[in-house]
């Protein structure tokens, strides 16, 4: 059969969109893994013991390490955890399992998801004015930054993350398990922390990690918060160091060693990330066990 | 009874969240907001210290007066509209780089990568690299992107358009010496518009292919059955498809531009930080959340610090606007399709 002109052109329009498509998802996944590489393979090449276990010399040429933001990276996250995770757990439970209070919950997760996409560095600017600024005055201190400030940063992005995944994952729990538990004679928190939060369990801690990989990233929410350290402290009370300010304040100054430091710094960071995605898959794999067993 | 409250208290507390933001911001910057209005949005001086310099005729000529240079001194003065210019040129150029790479690759991701089983490694892979830091980006563009567009793209750009008529805009540009307008080149120093905009459309690759792809994923099997059957090609019936899920398309797009509008760390590395107009690609620019990581440090109490806080309310606006519309798209194009989202 001999095809028309048209009906040619037709085909290799289509033909030609075709590999248009297959080469922008080679070239999408292309990028992203020639970056994620490049950090990698620089970082490991950058990477000592010693960067993992001393803290800044003060010396351009031998700048010592980051053991100190290390500390401050876990400590922030631990606080803003800490903080965040029962006001959107429990922000969660009241979206998913108070239908009678539809006409407040309905705008309520609307403003959740209104507040997930608020820039980060507008969320640092809020905790400047709202926290360091009054203690400031408080305690009649010209500055006041403090791991504290940035703690609450972080927690302020990880409320409405975690208020919605906790409630997407209770609205997984089939309506049955409540009505069987009510039927019982069970109160409605019995039912909730009985039934519903162990079935949502894995999902919700899921939700929890992700998020605090999330927040383990950040650098804009603790410019004007934490400020950065170049001392080695667990009082969050003080200006507060973290992987990502020291990664910042390294990468953009002008010495050549400190420039390394950053490189290895972005590969630690890189590596917590990487524990996080594999606790989720633990914790995935375990909960898909338990609810099969 | 106790864990109503508790429930109830924490459901508040997002809404005391964000009244708080936006009553904080509004508050802070009400200084700037009064002095200003809304011409601050179309102001482009961005004097942060008052500055005296020798006063100059109409023809350009210093004035002299009894053999002394005469000064003139010139207030502080605050206006938006260079960073958002920046903001907006970034942005869009980010998008017109990732959106047809991004759609293509949905579509590849929906029809084609599930009948070569490897749809799930590839969103496994996209969404991982999702989760990279923007920090870990912008590390990455001022090491390597930088200096590439410094050294390679940007002298060969240089050399293949600078002579077609006219484009010398590109690599030129217009300033004012004593009076007089010169031309004179932009140094291509990588640090510019163009490689903003680049590692931004890097940045929202992923968030793009992956909400057109569930978007896409959406479209009911009988439309394309539908199309297949009417004797299209692969291509028209992919066309039916995106017309289909336009609406969620366009919300998929919107939630990349809200996050390319608000995008801090990876921009700030290598925007140049200039807070200038040029039409040109490589010149130095800024953009909202780039002067706020820049000044706000270092401002000191008054009126610097009320603008920043006013650029910083001006950007929440904006990215809240395009939250919403976007969520709108999207959410309802999923749920009117019936997928369990």
């Amino acid at each position: 059969m001999k095809l028309s002109a048209k009906e040619t052109r037709r085909r290799a329009w289509s033909a030609g969109m075709f590999a248009l498509c297959s080469i922008s998802a080679t070239a999408i996944v292309g990028v992203l893994l020639f970056v994620a590489g490049y950090l990698v393979w620089i970082g490991i090449s950058s990477l000592s013991w010693e960067f993992l276990t001393t803290v800044p010399t003060g010396d351009v040429a031998n700048p010592g390490g980051m053991r100190h933001a290390i500390d401050g990276t876990i400590i922030l996250v631990g606080l803003a955890t800490l903080a965040g995770v029962p006001i959107g757990v429990l922000a969660g439970i009241y979206l998913s399992e108070y239908p009678e209070d539809s006409k407040v919950t309905g705008p309520l997760r609307f403003i959740a998801d209104v507040l997930t996409g608020v820039p980060s560095i507008v969320v640092g600017i809020l905790g400047y004015e709202l926290v360091v600024v009054p203690v400031a005055r408080m305690t009649n201190n010209s500055v006041s930054f403090s791991g504290y400030a940035g703690a609450a940063a972080l927690a302020f992005i990880m409320i409405p993350i975690v208020a919605r995944t906790t409630e997407e994952m209770l609205r997984l729990v089939p309506k049955s398990f409540r009505e069987g538990s009510l039927a019982l004679g069970a109160t409605r928190a019995q039912t909730i922390f009985r039934v519903v939060l162990p079935g949502a369990f894995g999902g919700i801690a899921t939700g929890v990690v992700l998020a605090m990989g999330r927040i383990a990233g950040e650098t804009a929410p603790l410019l004007f918060t934490a400020l950065g350290s170049r001392l080695l402290t667990h009082n969050p009370a003080e200006p507060f160091p973290s992987l990502t300010l020291q990664i910042y304040t390294y990468a953009t100054g002008p010495y050549p060693e400190q420039k390394r430091l950053a490189w290895a710094g972005i590969l630690v960071l890189l590596a917590m990330l990487f524990v996080v995605n594999l606790a989720i898959r633990v914790i995935a794999i375990r909960h898909a066990r338990g609810r099969l067993g | 009874m106790a864990l109503g409250i508790a429930c109830r208290v924490s459901g508040a507390f997002i809404a005391v969240m964000l009244i708080a933001l936006i009553s904080v911001l509004v508050y802070a910057a009400w200084p700037a907001i009064r002095q200003f209005g809304l011409g601050f949005l179309f102001s482009s001086e961005w004097r942060v210290n008052e500055i005296e310099r020798p006063l100059r005729d109409a023809a350009g000529k210093v004035v002299m007066q009894d053999g002394e240079v005469v000064m003139e001194t010139l207030a502080p003065a605050f206006g938006a509209l260079p960073v958002i210019w920046g903001t907006a040129a970034t942005a869009v150029l980010s998008l017109v780089v990732a959106v047809p790479l991004s759609l293509g690759a949905a579509l590849f991701l929906v029809r084609v990568a599930p009948k070569l089983r490897i749809a799930g490694p590839i969103s496994f892979l996209v969404e991982f690299l999702a989760a990279i830091p923007s920090l870990a980006f912008g590390v990455w563009a001022l090491f390597v992107l930088a200096p590439f567009i410094q050294n390679t793209v940007g002298p060969f750009l240089q050399r293949v358009l600078e002579p077609v008529p006219g484009l010398r805009w590109l690599f030129f540009e217009q300033v004012t010496v004593a009076g007089r307008v010169l031309e004179r080149p932009i140094p291509i120093t990588g640090r510019d518009l163009l490689s903003g905009s680049l590692i931004l459309a890097i940045m929202i690759l992923p968030i793009i292919t992956s909400i057109s792809r569930d978007v896409l994923r959406s479209v009911p099997r009988a439309q394309i059955e539908g199309t297949l059957a009417l004797g299209a090609t692969w291509w028209q019936s992919c066309i039916a498809m995106l017309r289909y899920a336009r609406s969620g398309l366009l919300g998929a797009i919107m939630l990349g531009l809200a996050r390319a509008a608000g995008e801090t760390m990876a921009i700030t590395m290598v925007i140049g930080n200039n807070n200038q107009i040029s039409p040109s690609p490589f010149a130095p620019a800024q953009t909202m959340a780039s002067l706020l990581a820049n000044e706000f440090g270092e401002a000191s109490e008054g009126m610097h610090r009320a603008a920043l806080l006013y650029v910083a309310l001006v950007l929440l606006v904006m990215s809240l606007a395009f939250n919403v519309v976007a969520r709108r798209l999207v959410v309802g194009k999923l749920a009117s399709a019936g997928s369990g989202h």
